[in-house]
């Protein structure tokens, strides 16, 4: 006993002393994360503070004198509602669409501008399809409105190349509504999210492609043993951020393309949080919405997590 | 002799200073908050300079910009209020948190006689339970008799070429109106230039879906009430019968005959998705014959089509009902409804405003005749001038006055709007408002729509319309909050939204019955509820109306 006492004791003061050189020495790294960890707090940590309002019956006229708790009724109310569930499935949808998708085509995007020769070309192509990024969502909608409808320029298209013989109702059948929010994230992002693809590839060693040349493969089997492992780990980093954001699956495209028609398809949680909590002056259910939102990301983010961890690749967390 | 000359010049002095303080009050600055958006006046308006002169006010303009709630939402919560408080279509969330202070602490027969005089009448109906009142209706307050020169309100719309076309006949009935619209069209496929016409627009955008789901009323021979049919005669006890009337039989004959049309290609599917602007570049573009609307509603519109001199492609309104082949008797038809005051729309005065008294004073003096004329008609001389005792403009100076630039700087639009108002007819026979006056109506009007007017022999458009109702004692039932029963009435809303156009693009007659059977089935529960919560408020309001 006296021994491992003795022992441990002399150590105490220089592990401290050793912590406290470590942290004189990081002293400037630690001033520069001040802000960001003020910002933290302030913006993410601080607002938690209003989950508060879930449990309460809230509304603008109760928010100064305070409101009464009403433990899980508004949850209750969520969870019997119709909208609520067409919702989250939406959201899951849409998000689902856009991920595989959106992913599969910015990657597709990023090899074949990567395998592209001529510099201008390359150039040119970047820029035209990352444009429609800085778009607002209002213009893209407006713009794919007055495409989409029945008498507008698709369906002309599409008829005078004899695929379909009377024109789609695109904007009022509720089966094309994924579709469609689908093709505009597309694109709309689509240039976008290739450049972090395209910046991978060109950080990948050109010696490795020439030694599979020399080796005997052709395009086709470089792009698939050389540019494909080697923007993996992007890949997957990028995968475990979008899952987390999956709840996320837009607020503004569906507010803004969806009617009343589609209204089935088109309901997000966010739209739903708007139309019945802030619209109808029900903070209470809009915040337990958002509560449960928050919760599934969150679950989503570590299952992402745990799957690529077993997978044996690069994790986020 | 020099004492007495000092003692007078004191004595002067001090009255002076004692006038000077009673005719001029220290001069402020009042923010003002409207729930709609709007421009900014320019720095040298000439009334607003008018005004700071007389009164030593100025104000401080905040428009809406985004949501109506979400901003009274904001203001409430952080009770960020201006002096004048005009919530717009969402007054009552201002009412209900308190934001307001009750005029009627202000308001008497002695202190404000304008403004007692304006609301005396109509106070029973105006106050809430409690016996307050927050806002003056910023409209529909009419002196002598209301001036109805036009249907501004909800109507059947037709262009005119086709009545035109067809050497002007009475359309009274539906039946009439669609087998019009479907004759021109098969005579007349394209316009001029080759652009398709289409038979019948449905607006179904957000609130704006009455075009929608609130003609049958009218087919009934109905005032707009809104989502309910009320039977205008109370029974023993006097109480009325509120029902809803989008589930009963006599609405599916309306959206069965939608459906034919839909079927013989007269309405486009589009018209359920399109949004509010792409209704208005389509009425503005000429190519839609007929639709059910307000004629406020699609305003820009009919302005872009005169700019164009395309009045063939105006619209006249039309008072249309069943005709007694439909089998719900001979209906007589009930558009026009006596002058609604705007309940609870306008200006109210915040709890945060420092000077509530010389505000209501602003709005008692504003009300005076003098400046009534001043900010209807402007200046004597400059805006307009007097013959034989008529109020005339010439053309210049009405045409100015729809110049958005113009009005920025010559017109106190944005208080004059939301303030109380005089209305209908001056004690000398002129109209309040320059455009209901007869002679420059005449004077504006295009050769081709004097030409159309005389095919009819009518001397104005209302003239297709019968004469205004009497107002019900609880005004118009649309006007009610729904706000104890909002989850319900979303619900109400949205069944219909979804289902109706479902039931008009039915493929048959078996298809339809199926839709509707299961349209009623779907709707009943949140029809009930909302039919009994409008009975138990309309004979509220109708109590307290005849108390």
């Amino acid at each position: 006993m006296t021994s491992a006492a003795n022992r441990i004791k002399p150590m105490q003061p220089a592990k401290k002393w050793r912590f406290l050189k470590t942290l004189w020495d990081q002293k400037w790294l630690l001033v520069m994360s001040v802000p960001v960890l003020l910002y933290v707090c302030l913006f993410n940590y601080y607002p938690l503070w209003g989950w508060r309002y879930a449990f309460q019956n809230l509304d603008l006229y109760t928010i100064k004198k305070g409101a009464d708790y009403i433990g899980f009724g508004n949850f209750e109310w969520l969870f019997k509602e119709k909208y609520f569930w067409l919702g989250f499935r939406n959201t899951l949808a849409m998000s689902l669409i856009n991920l595989v998708f959106g992913t599969l085509a910015s990657v597709l995007l990023a090899i074949l501008l990567n395998e592209v020769r001529s510099r201008a070309f390359k150039r040119t192509v970047q820029t035209v399809t990352y444009l429609p990024h800085f778009l607002s969502m209002v213009i893209v909608v407006g713009m794919a409105q007055n495409m989409f409808v029945s008498d507008g320029p698709i369906n002309t298209v599409l008829m005078n190349l004899g695929v379909i013989d009377k024109p789609i109702w695109w904007l009022g059948e509720g089966k094309y509504f994924w579709f469609l929010v689908g093709l505009i994230n597309i694109w709309k992002e689509v240039g976008w999210n290739s450049i972090i693809y395209i910046s991978t590839m060109t950080s990948i060693d050109p010696t490795l492609y020439e030694a599979a040349a020399i080796d005997g493969a052709g395009r086709f089997n470089r792009i698939l043993h050389v540019t494909l492992p080697g923007i993996k780990s992007t890949f997957v980093v990028l995968m475990i951020m979008n899952i987390g954001h999956l709840m996320e699956a837009g607020f503004e495209i569906q507010y803004l393309l969806g009617n009343k028609q589609v209204y089935d398809f088109s309901q997000t949680i966010d739209v739903f949080v708007l139309e019945y909590g802030i619209q109808n002056n029900k903070y209470g259910r809009a915040i337990a919405a958002g509560m449960f939102k928050s919760v599934i990301g969150i679950i989503l983010l570590f299952s992402a997590n745990f799957v690529a961890k077993k997978l044996d690749e690069d994790t986020l967390l | 002799m020099r004492k007495l000359l000092a003692a007078v010049m004191a004595i002067m002095m001090v009255l002076s200073c004692v006038s000077f303080a009673a005719a001029d009050e220290k001069p402020i600055t009042v923010t003002v908050f409207r729930g709609d958006p709007g421009d900014q006046p320019t720095e040298d308006n000439r009334i607003y300079k008018m005004i700071e002169d007389e009164f030593g006010i100025k104000f401080e303009i905040e428009f809406l910009a985004g949501d109506l709630d979400e901003t009274l939402g904001t203001k409430i919560a952080g009770e960020d209020f201006p002096d004048l408080f005009d919530g717009g279509n969402s007054a009552e969330k201002l009412i209900n948190a308190g934001a307001l202070i009750n005029l009627l602490d202000y308001i008497s027969a002695e202190k404000t006689p304008n403004l007692w005089k304006h609301i005396e009448a109509l106070l029973p109906q105006l106050v809430n339970e409690n016996g307050e009142l927050f806002i003056i209706p910023n409209y529909g307050i009419n002196y002598h008799e209301q001036v109805v020169n036009a249907c501004n309100g909800p109507a059947f719309f037709i262009q005119k070429q086709v009545l035109a076309w067809d050497n002007y006949p009475e359309i009274k009935t539906l039946d009439q109106y669609f087998d019009l619209i479907e004759r021109f069209i098969a005579a007349n496929p394209t316009n001029a230039n080759g652009a398709k016409y289409e038979g019948f627009a449905i607006l179904c955008e957000d609130w704006r879906h009455f075009c929608l789901i609130n003609p049958v009323q009218h087919l009934m021979g109905q005032p707009n009430e809104g989502e309910v049919y009320i039977n205008r005669t109370a029974d023993e006890n006097g109480k009325y019968a509120v029902e809803t009337f989008i589930d009963k039989p006599y609405a599916k004959a309306y959206y069965a005959k939608l459906n034919e049309m839909f079927n013989k290609g007269l309405i486009n599917p589009d018209t359920f998705t399109m949004t509010y602007d792409q209704y208005i570049a389509k009425l503005s573009a000429g190519t839609v014959l007929g639709m059910f609307d307000q004629t406020w509603d699609f305003g820009t519109a009919t302005a872009a089509l005169e700019t164009a001199k395309m009045y063939e492609n105006t619209y006249v309104a039309l008072p249309l009902v069943y005709d007694e082949a439909y089998g719900f008797g001979a209906i007589e038809e009930q558009y026009l409804n006596g002058g609604v005051p705007n309940k609870d729309r306008g200006f109210g005065i915040s709890v945060n405003c420092e000077y509530p008294e010389r505000m209501v004073n602003l709005f008692e003096n504003l009300l005076s005749d003098r400046w009534q004329k001043i900010l209807q008609w402007g200046i004597e001389g400059v805006d307009y001038y007097v013959e034989n005792g008529r109020m005339l403009m010439t053309k210049e100076q009405y045409s100015v006055r729809s110049d958005a630039a113009w009005k920025m700087a010559n017109q106190a639009l944005t208080i004059w709007e939301s303030a109380p108002k005089k209305q209908g007819l001056q004690d000398d026979g002129n109209t309040w408002a320059p455009a209901d006056q007869g002679e420059i109506l005449q004077l504006t009007m295009s050769d081709y729509d004097k030409a159309f007017l005389a095919a009819y022999n009518h001397g104005k458009w209302a003239d297709f319309f019968n004469a205004p109702c009497e107002l019900a004692p609880w005004g118009e039932a649309w006007q009610i909050d729904k706000a104890p029963m909002q989850d319900d009435y979303d619900k109400f809303l949205l069944i219909q939204d979804q289902q109706l156009p479902k039931i008009i693009m039915s493929k048959n007659a078996e298809e339809l019955d199926a839709n509707w059977d299961a349209f009623v089935a779907e709707i009943k529960p949140y029809a009930d509820i909302y039919a009994a919560f409008m009975q138990d408020e309309v004979n509220k309001l109708a109590a307290q109306a005849t108390k």
